[in-house]
């Protein structure tokens, strides 16, 4: 009961954010955005057609009754229809499952990649395995987002490399379907990040090394691996469970976003590429206002894991 | 707290040597750093000379025919229409600096002074507000907010830089807060304080100058990030207007890969790969040097 | 303690301990050698940086290596060196044999395990014991160093405890497996005045009880008086005079004993403004002085001091002073 109520506090305090993040992105999109009136009327549009046209998208109203509209539209969830005619919930209903599988394995597998990497690191820290591992990372951690992909579609997928995987598309109609649609993608979103997380928590872990209560461990005779595998990992689960969290808005649209136009992945990123190229304001706020609420829900579910893995950390 | 009290500070620091001459000294015995420092300026003169017109001046020009290879006269080869390879790629060195070095300044500023009263007035007012301008633009993606930003200033050639440099500043503003309310407490400060130094003079004559090292290697951060985000921008549609740019070329180059041409790709990543390895490099050995925690 | 049948249970020959740092080798422990008696409590005293927390780590091998390394020495636990010993052996050891309990008890217990957790691991790992079992073990333990409501406390995490509490819970996981020898670095340094005589006293009564040897690492001279057969000083990574307790604090012999003794305050002491101090500062461990390391801060340095260094005349009781006192 304790913790709901938690939560529901966290969540009212998450509304300025919210309210922030709809601002901002009202204001610089749609109200700043790019006027659409002409792409939706034919050649040479009388006044009167110009002003239906503006009335019909809002433009004729003034700034705060289109973002208390814009409010409205999220409150209850109906964003109207995108350009291409088909409603917008239709649309996030259709693409959001995509990517969720498409980008969840890579997720995943960088952190446990980048996790494990960091305890080798830790366990040989200053011996050769460290600095093998170290110095890829700040190899890995080089090269930019698209090479990746760039790369391990060439290895991978053309007929110059392993020719083992389709170039780009999407199928998941089976598993062995989806299995080699999704292996490069997966692979581009795991290495991309796999540079930064395993320095990351190669540094949180070797800081936690240093603490008395690790010494204490050694002098009662425990083993180094047990140290490092328990003392030590437990005590690092804060900020590792910041990292995964706040990583994941990151990915969801981020990693998402670019993967999917690459590859012509019909998932949300796609779609909210497109609806940034072509303008398509219903899409691009459904969109922010999604991750706005993806991102308060982040910080709620972070701060009720905290409770969890630390004792001295109280829900006050 | 550590293992053991090393009996050392009194004997490792040189007395009287300021934290920067130590950092100085220790950077320039880091021989990594200064190999990486070594490669940097390296790229620096090659943008120097773009900028000059020495060189890569005819990164325009058609000056082959599609697809050449690697040869005495195209040292990369040709792209799709005939353009030199290897005087796009130098030019784009150029444009690298200037994406990278502007955005490092302009957000490293903002991050610094912002990041700085809202530390000074911490629980105020103001810092209530900036800390909601932080986590507000946390919370946006940052794809979408280069879009946002991209329209808003339509045909601007500076909307993508504006865009990094409103989400970039936000890191360096929040460790610069945080060491700023480690720092009013000092008594340096009171002690301006109580002499009555208005608090603007204290903010930037008194604490700031102490948040340096800092600052210096959040710029060299967020000279990496804003390099490799142009590549994605440009990719996307949403970066370089006018110009050339590695990451152009990449875009350029994802319509050639699987035709099998990759000297496009190549040449742009390599460039693009050393730079930021290098700049990696020194930001860490940067870090290193200017850590008073560690000794040694 | 030279006509005594029983064989010392440490015996640590000319022990050097250094730390590699880029400015060079710093010697935090200069051939240092001494012995335990079993049964006996031994000061190790001297200032902070002289070297002796140090050496106490050494006896357990929990210098951190690098930067830190055993130069030469040896450390012989009832007749078996440490030094060259496997890992694997030495944490067999630790914890069973060997004990230490350190000056911190806020933060030398681990903040997110219980303490029955903490304890039962140190039961488990020594122990043939599954953690059903060790658990009565670690409330009795709990209830021998003095905390009240023992089994309930098995529960509570550190910050639950004061820091009295918490230095109890620390002796009880370093006595659990009856070891050889106890090494207590600055056990009652962090604790306040009254705490600190409790936990002495339980100490002490433990200690006969247990039938250990213990090494009591300390700068705090009152305690040594209270708690020590015999007492090692050190200064600047060498022992610069031994003996026992009585001897050294009645009839000090190296003008630096002497120096620590006459800086601590006595309550009949007329004025204590005028504590006397030891002038001058420890020398950089860096550039050491080439004769006696004390030399610039001696009230009777002579030109002998600054030329040669002297050597300890006797392991368990002597001095290192050209002109003692």
């Amino acid at each position: 009961m304790e913790i709901v109520q938690y939560a529901l506090r966290k969540l009212l305090a998450g509304l300025p954010l919210i309210f922030g993040v709809t601002l901002v992105s009202f204001a610089l999109m749609v109200y700043f955005g790019p006027d659409m009136t002409y792409q939706l009327l034919g050649k040479n549009p009388t006044p009167d057609q110009i002003l239906e046209v503006r009335h019909q998208l809002g433009y004729d109203q003034p700034f705060l009754q289109r973002y208390l509209g814009f409010l409205r539209e999220i409150v209850t969830f109906n964003f109207g229809e995108s350009s291409t005619g088909e409603p917008v919930t239709t649309l996030l209903a259709k693409t959001i499952p995509v990517s969720l599988i498409l980008i969840l394995p890579g997720f995943i597998l960088g952190h446990v990649v980048g996790l494990l990497l960091a305890l080798a690191a830790a366990y040989w820290r200053g011996r050769w395995p460290d600095k093998l591992i170290m110095a890829v990372a700040v190899i890995g951690m080089s090269v930019s987002f698209l090479i990746v992909i760039i790369g391990f579609q060439i290895v991978l997928s053309s007929s110059d490399g392993l020719d083992l995987f389709p170039v780009r598309g999407w199928n998941a109609s089976s598993l062995g379907n989806y299995l080699s649609y999704v292996t490069v993608p997966t692979l581009a979103t795991m290495f991309v990040a796999l540079g930064y997380d395993t320095r990351f928590y190669r540094s949180v872990i070797v800081e936690e090394m240093t603490r008395d209560h690790v010494r204490t461990a050694r002098a009662f005779g425990l083993p180094e691996s047990r140290i490092l595998l328990r003392n030590i990992l437990k005590n690092c689960l804060i900020p590792f469970i910041t990292r995964v969290m706040f990583s994941i808005p990151q990915v969801a649209i981020g990693g998402a976003l670019l993967i999917e136009s690459y590859f012509g992945i019909p998932g949300i990123g796609k779609a909210t590429y497109e609806a940034i190229v072509t303008g398509d304001q219903p899409v691009l706020k459904a969109v922010v206002s999604l991750t706005a609420i993806l991102f308060v829900l982040v910080v709620v579910l972070n701060d009720i894991l905290y409770r969890v893995v630390d004792p001295r950390v109280t829900l006050k | 707290m550590n293992a053991v009290t090393l009996p050392m500070p009194a004997a490792t620091r040189v007395r009287g040597e300021s934290l920067w001459r130590q950092a100085a000294r220790k950077f320039g015995r880091d021989r990594l750093g200064m190999l990486a420092l070594g490669v940097v300026l390296a790229y620096f003169v090659v943008a120097l000379g773009a900028w000059l017109g020495w060189w890569a001046g005819g990164w325009a020009d058609l000056t082959g025919t599609k697809w050449e290879p690697v040869s005495s006269v195209h040292w990369f080869g040709t792209n799709i229409i005939g353009q030199d390879i290897f005087d796009r790629a130098v030019f784009s060195t150029a444009t690298a600096f200037e994406v990278g070095l502007s955005v490092a300044l302009a957000a490293t500023l903002i991050g610094a002074v912002l990041g700085a009263f809202a530390g000074f007035f911490v629980g105020s007012w103001i810092d209530e507000f900036l800390l909601w301008c932080i986590g507000v633009l946390d919370a946006i993606p940052f794809y979408l907010f280069v879009a946002a930003v991209a329209y808003a200033l339509t045909d601007n050639p500076w909307a993508m830089q504006v865009a990094m440099i409103a989400t970039f500043w936000v890191g360096t503003g929040r460790l610069i807060r945080g060491e700023v309310i480690k720092l009013r407490g000092m008594e340096y400060v009171e002690a301006a304080h109580s002499i009555g130094v208005s608090e603007v003079a204290i903010i930037f004559r008194h604490i700031l100058p102490n948040t340096g090292h800092i600052l210096l290697v959040q710029a060299s951060i967020t000279f990496v990030s804003a390099i490799k985000a142009e590549v994605i921008l440009s990719f996307l549609g949403l970066g370089i207007k006018d110009g050339m740019s590695w990451g152009l070329m990449i875009d350029e180059s994802t319509k050639e890969v699987l035709a099998g041409f990759y000297n496009n790709f190549l040449a742009a990543s390599l460039l693009m790969f050393g730079l930021v390895m290098a700049f990696n490099a020194v930001a860490d050995a940067l870090q290193d040097a200017l850590d008073p925690r560690k000794v040694g | 303690m030279a006509g005594d049948s029983s064989r010392p249970v440490l015996k640590v020959r000319d022990l050097t301990v250094e730390f590699v740092t880029e400015d060079g080798v710093i010697r935090a422990v200069d051939s240092v050698s001494f012995d335990v008696q079993p049964n006996e409590t031994l000061g190790l005293v001297g200032e902070s940086g002289c070297g002796k927390t140090v050496t106490g780590l050494a006896m357990l091998r929990l210098i951190p290596m690098p930067p830190g390394r055993i130069a030469s020495g040896s450390i012989e636990l009832d007749g078996r060196d440490l030094v060259p010993l496997p890992n694997r052996d030495l944490e067999d050891l630790r914890g069973r044999e060997l004990s230490m309990i350190f000056q911190e008890p806020m933060t030398a217990l681990n903040p997110v395990f219980t303490i029955g957790n903490q304890m039962t691991d140190v039961l488990c790992r020594h122990r043939d014991l599954t953690r059903r079992q060790a658990r009565p073990l670690a409330a009795e333990l709990l209830a021998k160093v003095g905390i009240p409501e023992p089994a309930n406390r098995l529960d509570d995490y550190p910050h639950q405890l004061s820091g009295g509490m918490r230095q109890r819970v620390m002796i009880a996981m370093a006595l659990s497996c009856n070891p050889r020898l106890l090494i207590a670095d600055e056990p009652t340094t962090a604790l306040d005045v009254t705490t600190q005589a409790q936990v002495l006293e339980q100490f002490r009564a433990l200690q006969a009880e247990f039938r250990m040897a213990v090494i009591l690492v300390t700068h705090d001279l009152g305690v040594v008086a209270e708690t020590c057969q015999r007492a090692l000083v050190m200064y600047c990574g060498s022992i610069v005079e031994s003996g026992a307790t009585a001897d050294l604090f009645s009839r000090p012999r190296h003008p630096y004993t002497a120096g620590l003794l006459a800086s601590i305050p006595r309550l009949r002491s007329e004025r204590l403004a005028e504590l006397p101090v030891i002038p001058g500062r420890v020398p950089d461990l860096l550039n050491l002085p080439a004769g006696c390391r004390f030399a610039d801060r001696c009230p009777r340095v002579q030109e002998r001091c600054r030329a040669e260094r002297p050597v300890l005349t006797g392991r368990d009781s002597g001095v290192a002073c050209h002109y003692p006192l």
